[in-house]
């Protein structure tokens, strides 16, 4: 066994501990220090950056995205299970529907993004189309605001929910479903009682890796929601480019990663004590 | 030493940079900011390589530039950036014995403001912001109070900058664009909030198609980004507000951690020919900063107002500055509250 | 069923649109959004385009390699997480997942240069791949060990009794099982490598500029019709790919 977890874990836990854990060092020295005149950092070292979070100006804000970030990752659960479920089922087919979840996103995530700032403008396909039915006097406004930054934060991530419930409902063993409908179960019922539980691992996994992109997001919000509003994720990078306050910038991160992981630690304890990851 | 800045800003560029022979040069700008033959026209001319690679925003050059140890050798800067590179000590002086066609700089470029003796950058294009608008729907619009009134509401948009904004807010109330004080800052601030009601959104060049499609009416814009469009949309025009108005100049620099600091002069220098600029200006519509460009662009660009504002619109125009990091921080502040309100 | 294959359709429609959108507008001779009517002009230019065509083959570079490893040392990590916890570990990498993009390609930068102190490199290829590596591997873990989760560890042992060693176990019996969960993780980490514009914008040097970099710093000046037309080539010459490889497969 021994053996084994050295073979396996080492070369993931070595790039893992030079190529992240210490860059975040460097982001946790850097929360420490004074702001450099014009970016950068300088001593001395200073804990004001991290007082400044407790601001109710920032604390709203990130009350915001976690809201933003929950909403949308709840659509993205109700959106890609089913989703899941039909490329599950599809036998032969399976790699290639999986393969069309993904095909669009092989474009730049801007080039999407101003396409969906085409359907959406007021001049745009749907509401062109809305208005030459006649039920519509006046265009909908379906951009530039929460409902657009939902639905791009939604369409930029459903894979990430989309590709882990397939491979777990995948090893799902249809033997189950068939056992349930033999008792007498209802399809609905069995999937109810039987394949959600079982997809329990496929679920949790989905979620974060929505959740996590979500609430750091911060090109969605700015154009699709028009910059009328403000996530943390762009308070974030306002610090290490306009604001040129990187110390404030990374003791925002830190503060913002200590939060998920407690989330994520609440989240694990309440699922019966099992692990997560 | 209170300007130490990172603890690797002041490391020099490593050796071991130059892999070929051939002498090359490492050049980084904006993207097409520069004319379709003029790399070419250069490598034929003096037998140096470019590797020409493109930015995003200046805020990512200055991040980059910091470290020290970039690989790029000439860049291109906007002007308020020049500061805080000359003062973290990243940019090589400029040795004006290698830069003869600098009398070739217009008169009011040749001592700016940022860089009065230009000892370490050379402008190289000059652009602007203020209202692109629908004249046929909107009439005329001349200021940019124009912008806080109700015929506008719901269609019209402001620059996600918060630069901009505030410059925009500080100028209405008759404040200097460039304004540090607080009293005056604050009331900016209220500015923006008072208009965000009226707004569609803050969006940069995105909103150029919404623009001319007609769902925007009116937008704060880059000269730049709206000039290659003007003439397709005849129902569109641009004024430099009466209030005032922000400048622009995109500077070249050399990097001080550029070991090839003579073919980074030649590149420069050459940037600098009156023939040269004019193809810049033809494909990228951007304002030139030499003299003599202006006889060789074709008729409609000679006179277009978006490049050569009119001198009594000119006059009107500061340049953007260098925040001292106090009234930075106080700006950001300002900003987010005005994005959370 | 026939409810869920009608919602299917309803799904990739709605992922598929935007794509058509800007398909449609690749061939559009005005440079705005409004139909003017058939042309190719934008992909001539596309394909005139050295520095588009460079910072193309950069990413497939790119994106390949960084697939190929985070896949590869992804699952064998997950594999071994599966086997015995490993919490240190496991936070590693769900911290990996939490740091806001700017925040790792900043932090990302200063080790490098740090590192270029005693080493003597600099900024390109490398340095990208190394980075994409270090943030596609979460997502393998994660989405290999939903699989692993569901398998039953029983059959493992009979493998072991039946006299197989640890690694034979593992290549003959767990990883056969793994296969579709391998794929979806590679396909996922290829996708969020094309993709990454922060970090690698951050970390590119002068001769790694990938294609989202050129993209973005293009579209900042106003949406460009050629950015359309080289974002369906890529789609329709991967696609091909994939379409390709898939008869293969059902063929063998």
């Amino acid at each position: 066994m021994k053996r084994l977890r050295l073979y396996f874990l080492a070369p993931s836990a070595l790039i893992l501990a030079a190529l992240f854990l210490i860059p975040l060092l460097i982001v946790a020295v850097y929360s420490l220090e004074s702001r450099g005149a014009y970016g950068g950092v300088t001593p001395p070292f200073t804990a004001e950056s991290y007082i400044r979070i407790f601001d109710p100006l920032y604390l709203k804000i990130l009350w915001r995205s976690f809201w933003v970030a929950g909403v949308s990752t709840l659509v993205c659960l109700i959106l890609g299970f089913p989703l899941a479920l039909f490329i599950s089922r599809a036998g032969a087919r399976r790699g290639l529907y999986l393969q069309l979840v993904m095909l669009p996103f092989w474009t730049s995530f801007l080039i999407r993004t101003y396409a969906w700032m085409f359907l959406l403008r007021d001049t745009g396909l749907i509401n062109t189309a809305l208005l030459a039915t006649g039920l519509l006097r006046d265009p909908l406004p379906l951009l530039y605001n929460d409902f657009a930054v939902i639905l791009g934060l939604v369409y930029g991530f459903l894979p990430f929910m989309v590709l882990p419930l397939y491979t777990n409902l995948e090893k799902l063993d249809p033997a189950l479903l068939e056992a349930a409908a033999d008792l007498g179960a209802r399809p609905l019922t069995a999937l109810a009682r039987v394949t959600l539980p079982l997809c329990r691992p496929g679920i949790l996994a989905g979620s974060i890796l929505v959740f996590i992109p979500c609430l750091g997001a911060y090109l969605t919000p700015d154009l699709m929601g028009g910059g009328k509003s403000i996530m943390i994720g762009t308070l974030v990078q306002n610090q290490f480019t306009t604001a040129r306050d990187w110390p404030f910038g990374a003791a925002l991160s830190l503060f913002l990663m200590a939060l998920t992981l407690g989330l994520l630690y609440l989240a694990s304890k309440r699922s019966s004590g099992e692990d997560l990851l | 030493m209170n300007r130490r800045t990172l603890f690797f800003a002041g490391l020099t560029g490593l050796a071991g940079c130059s892999r070929s022979s051939q002498p090359r040069l490492n050049v980084y700008n904006w993207s097409n900011y520069i004319g379709p033959q003029t790399v070419a026209q250069f490598e034929r001319q003096t037998g140096i390589h470019i590797r020409y690679g493109i930015f995003e925003s200046s805020d990512e050059l200055l991040a980059k530039a910091l470290t020290g140890n970039c690989g790029w050798d000439v860049v291109f800067p906007t002007n308020h950036h020049v500061t805080p590179l000359r003062e973290y000590n990243l940019l090589a002086p400029l040795d004006h014995s290698q830069l003869p066609n600098l009398r070739n700089l217009a008169p009011g470029f040749q001592s700016p403001e940022w860089d009065p003796q230009l000892t370490h950058s050379v402008p190289y294009m000059s652009t602007s912001a203020g209202i692109v608008y629908n004249r046929r729907q909107l009439g005329q619009l001349t200021r940019w109070a124009d912008l806080w009134e109700p015929k506008v509401k719901g269609r019209m948009t402001m620059l996600d900058a918060q630069d901009d904004v505030l410059g925009a807010c500080l100028v209405k109330l008759g404040h200097d664009w460039n304004a540090t004080s607080e009293a005056q800052l604050r009331a900016a601030q209220r500015e923006a909030i008072r208009q965000k009601p009226l707004l569609r959104a803050y969006l940069n060049a995105e909103v150029r198609d919404q623009v001319v499609a007609g769902d925007v009416l009116a937008a704060q814009m880059w000269t730049t980004t709206m000039l290659p469009v003007m003439t397709q949309a005849p129902q569109l025009d641009f004024i430099y507000p009466a209030e005032g108005f922000v400048r622009y100049a995109e500077s070249a620099v050399i990097l001080r951690e550029s070991p090839r600091a003579e073919a980074a002069h030649r590149f420069i220098d050459f940037l600098l020919q009156p023939e040269v600029a004019a193809a810049c200006v033809m494909a990228e519509k951007t304002g030139p900063v030499l003299a003599g460009v202006r006889e060789l662009l074709p008729p409609e660009l000679r006179d277009h107002p978006l490049l050569f504002p009119a001198p009594q619109d000119l006059a009107r125009g500061v340049w953007l500055r260098t925040m001292p990091p106090t009234a930075q921080r106080l700006r950001d502040r300002l900003w987010t509250e005005i994005k959370s309100a | 069923m026939r409810l869920l294959s009608l919602y299917a359709v309803a799904a990739y429609a709605f992922l598929h649109l935007p794509l058509l959108v800007l398909t449609v507008f690749s061939f559009n001779q005005s440079r705005f959004t409004q139909w003017e009517g058939f042309s190719l002009r934008w992909y001539t230019q596309a394909l005139a385009d050295s520095a588009l065509r460079e910072a193309t083959v950069n990413s497939l570079l790119i994106g390949g390699a960084a697939t190929l490893l985070a896949t590869a040392l992804g699952t064998l990590c997950a594999y071994g997480l599966w086997k015995k916890k490993a919490p240190r570990l496991t936070g590693m990498l769900y911290l990996s997942l939490m740091t806001p993009e700017i925040v790792t390609g900043v932090a990302l930068l200063a080790f490098y240069q740090w590192l270029f102190h005693f080493l003597n490199l600099h900024l390109g290829m490398i340095t990208v791949i190394l980075a994409h590596v270090s943030f596609c591997l979460a997502y393998v873990v994660i989405v290999v060990m939903a699989r692993l989760r569901t398998m039953d560890a029983t059959l493992e042992e009979a493998a072991l009794d039946l006299g197989a060693n640890e690694f034979e176990a593992f290549y003959l019996v767990t990883l056969p099982q793994l296969l579709p969960a391998i794929v979806s993780a590679a396909l996922l980490a290829f996708t969020i490598s094309f993709d990454d514009f922060v970090i690698t914008s951050m970390v590119a040097g002068v001769d790694s500029e990938t294609l989202p970099m050129v993209m973005y710093a293009t579209a900042r000046r106003g949406v460009s019709p050629v950015l359309n037309a080289v974002s369906t080539i890529i789609v329709v010459g991967l696609g091909l790919l994939i379409l390709i490889s898939e008869r293969l497969q059902t063929k063998t």
